[in-house]
């Protein structure tokens, strides 16, 4: 029946409205809103000094130091960074004030001084806790060149004292980007900075990764025309590949050789197969005539889960190197793919398409409990990598509209953007570096 | 609408038609086959070697078309069966030509998972192809995912245009 009565459909209109905003407001602020609930929750409280230097070239370096130190503890999440407050020493004799430590609700303390030692930097770190226990006491040094090191070397000790792990300083992490435009590989450091390009096809290159020894660069390259895996020795530059006839996608190499998994089709079918670095066909790991791709292997190499559309829609299976049955992992959702095997052996990300069209990135344990989802809200959220101490986890998206990279604590809180960088930035795959 | 829309529209109807009716105009496939004219000169055998050429070309581009998929899917529809009979027809008349079939999908779902299913949509075209006589060493696959969309719209529309085949003669 149509109405006439404008105030009543005015006032639907308004209900509606009403009803909408707050539920849009809320899904764009959900990733900020759990990080706010968790931050100071069981964040270690560090007060951070800083760093003492006593002439002009001196306090350069101190700057400098004191950036890398502050960001380099702030990226891993695990803390309260607070600056040092303005009676930390004792005015008398200049030594620390712990009750002022204390005030600011700080549980740790860290400073120190850099110094000139035969033209080269020297830095000095203390750390104790609130009642003056020292808790570390080191040296660092090296050529002015290598100061970021220097300072990721003092955030690693740190980290490995008060959580048993290095983190992630150290770390680099493969991608591909799009910036100059053709899809080339780039390698960066673990909070995104030194960005280095490492192909230059002028074609399409895809999927890097990593041996995890840091020794081997494998991806997919379309120069000759098709997708090809190429394999580079990343110290010696020498290169290999594998020409054969079909698709050649998403390498991963197997933890403790140096052999990667890879889908060939040159068989007929989409296989997985292991290829060792100089680019031979080591042996075959599935067989059907259905799509098996994106393998991912336990930190162990003993076993390996993979997508698979035997069964219908892509699922992740988990197969055992030495035989046997895989065996279905995903149950929940139609399409899930890019399984990533967690450091700690435990749980395998995936990316998961849903009913409305969204991609959002899910964690599980291997036996299959645990489902756990990370992202949402925020459009398509694909090919997550973990950090190789399992601390933190790097994915690609497009909440803000290209496909950028992003990272975010190993719960799902605490996700931001990466790097900025031109053009638009996905798989990206962590690892050591050599 | 305005009137001077109408009029436009209505102008350029007919110049409309007669460039569509020029595209689809078929050459006498005669002048197409492969018979080496006796050149009387160089000259000669250049022009009717480039005119040929374009002509083919001509043909080249009608009778090569996509064929479309389904999402997820690489399985040959009833329009795709009809287009494959027309691209056979094709290299039956060119008999020295081979062409490479192109497997592309839409940009959603994962990069990975959809180079495997451009090539499933690429062997399924060479197949349907042999199964209408075409000689599969003629034929070349190639995949390449989702990295090379037609349409780079983010919708349905865009979508349904890139999860196709594309066929280049060689």
């Amino acid at each position: 029946m149509r109405s006439t009565r404008i105030s009543f459909t005015t006032l639907c209109i308004m209900l509606l409205v009403m009803l909408v905003m707050p539920l849009t407001l809320k899904a764009e602020e959900t990733g900020e809103y759990i990080a706010i609930r968790k931050e100071g929750a069981s964040r270690i409280a560090i007060v951070l000094d800083n760093l003492a230097a006593s002439e002009a070239m001196q306090a350069e370096w101190a700057r400098s130091l004191n950036a890398t130190i502050k960001g380099g503890l702030d990226f891993t999440g695990l803390f309260n960074l607070m600056p040092a407050p303005l009676n930390i020493r004792n005015a008398q004799d200049g030594t620390l004030n712990l009750a002022s430590i204390a005030s600011v609700g700080g549980d740790i303390y860290a400073g120190g001084s850099v110094t000139k030692k035969m033209g080269k930097p020297m830095l000095e770190m203390h750390v104790s806790d609130v009642s003056g226990k020292p808790l570390l006491d080191r040296t660092y040094s090296g050529e002015e060149t290598q100061l970021r090191d220097m300072g990721l070397r003092f955030c690693a000790d740190l980290v490995e004292l008060l959580t048993g792990k290095r983190s992630v300083f150290g770390s680099k992490i493969v991608f591909v980007s799009n910036r100059t435009g053709y899809k080339e590989v780039y390698m960066c450091d673990f909070d995104g900075n030194n960005v280095v390009q490492l192909t230059s096809s002028k074609s399409i290159s895809l999927t890097p990764s990593i041996s995890h020894d840091g020794t081997y660069l494998a991806w997919t390259d379309y120069t000759s025309g098709k997708p090809d895996l190429h394999i580079r020795n990343l110290a010696t530059g020498l290169k290999a590949s594998v020409g054969k006839q079909g698709v050649s996608i998403s390498p991963a190499w197997r933890p403790g050789t140096n052999t990667c998994a890879t889908t060939l089709s040159f068989e007929g079918g989409q296989n997985i197969y292991l290829i060792r670095a100089d680019g031979s066909v080591e042996r075959r790991l599935t067989s059907g005539g259905e799509i098996n791709v994106s393998p991912t292997f336990s930190p162990d190499g003993s076993k390996m889960a993979f997508v698979s559309t035997r069964q219908g829609g892509p699922q992740i299976f988990i197969q055992d190197l030495s035989g046997g049955q895989a065996r279905r992992l995903t149950y929940s959702g139609s399409y899930n793919t890019q399984p990533s095997w967690s450091p700690g052996g435990d749980k395998i990300l995936y990316s998961s398409m849903q009913k409305s069209g969204e991609i959002n990135i899910f964690t599980i344990s291997i036996d299959g409990s645990g489902l756990l989802q990370l992202t949402s809200g925020a459009k398509n959220n694909e090919y997550p990598s973990w950090s190789p101490d399992g601390s933190m986890i790097v994915f690609s998206s497009n909440r803000d509209g290209r496909r950028k990279l992003y990272v975010m604590n190993a719960d799902g809180t605490n996700q931001r953007p990466l790097l900025r960088m031109e053009g638009e930035q996905q798989q990206p795959s962590w690892s050591v570096s050599k | 609408m305005s009137n001077a829309t109408k009029v436009t529209r209505r102008a350029l109807f007919v110049p409309a038609l007669l460039l569509l009716g020029a595209c689809c105009s078929s050459k006498p496939i005669a002048r197409v086959s492969p018979q080496p004219a006796k050149p009387s000169s160089q000259q000669a055998t250049a022009a009717s070697a480039s005119e040929a050429a374009a002509s083919s070309s001509a043909i080249n581009a009608v009778n090569l078309g996509d064929i479309f998929f389904e999402f997820d899917r690489a399985n040959l529809t009833s329009e795709s069966e009809a287009q494959l009979k027309k691209n056979a027809d094709w290299m039956a008349v060119n008999k020295t030509r081979s062409i490479t079939i192109e497997g592309h999908c839409d940009e959603r779902g994962t990069a990975e998972y959809n180079m495997a299913l451009g090539e499933r949509r690429a062997e399924s075209a060479k197949s349907g192809m042999k199964s209408l006589g075409v000689d599969p060493a003629r034929m070349s696959t190639v995949s390449f995912g989702e990295e090379k969309p037609f349409d780079s719209g983010h919708n349905e529309e865009a979508w349904a245009k890139n999860r196709r085949d594309h066929f280049i003669a060689k």
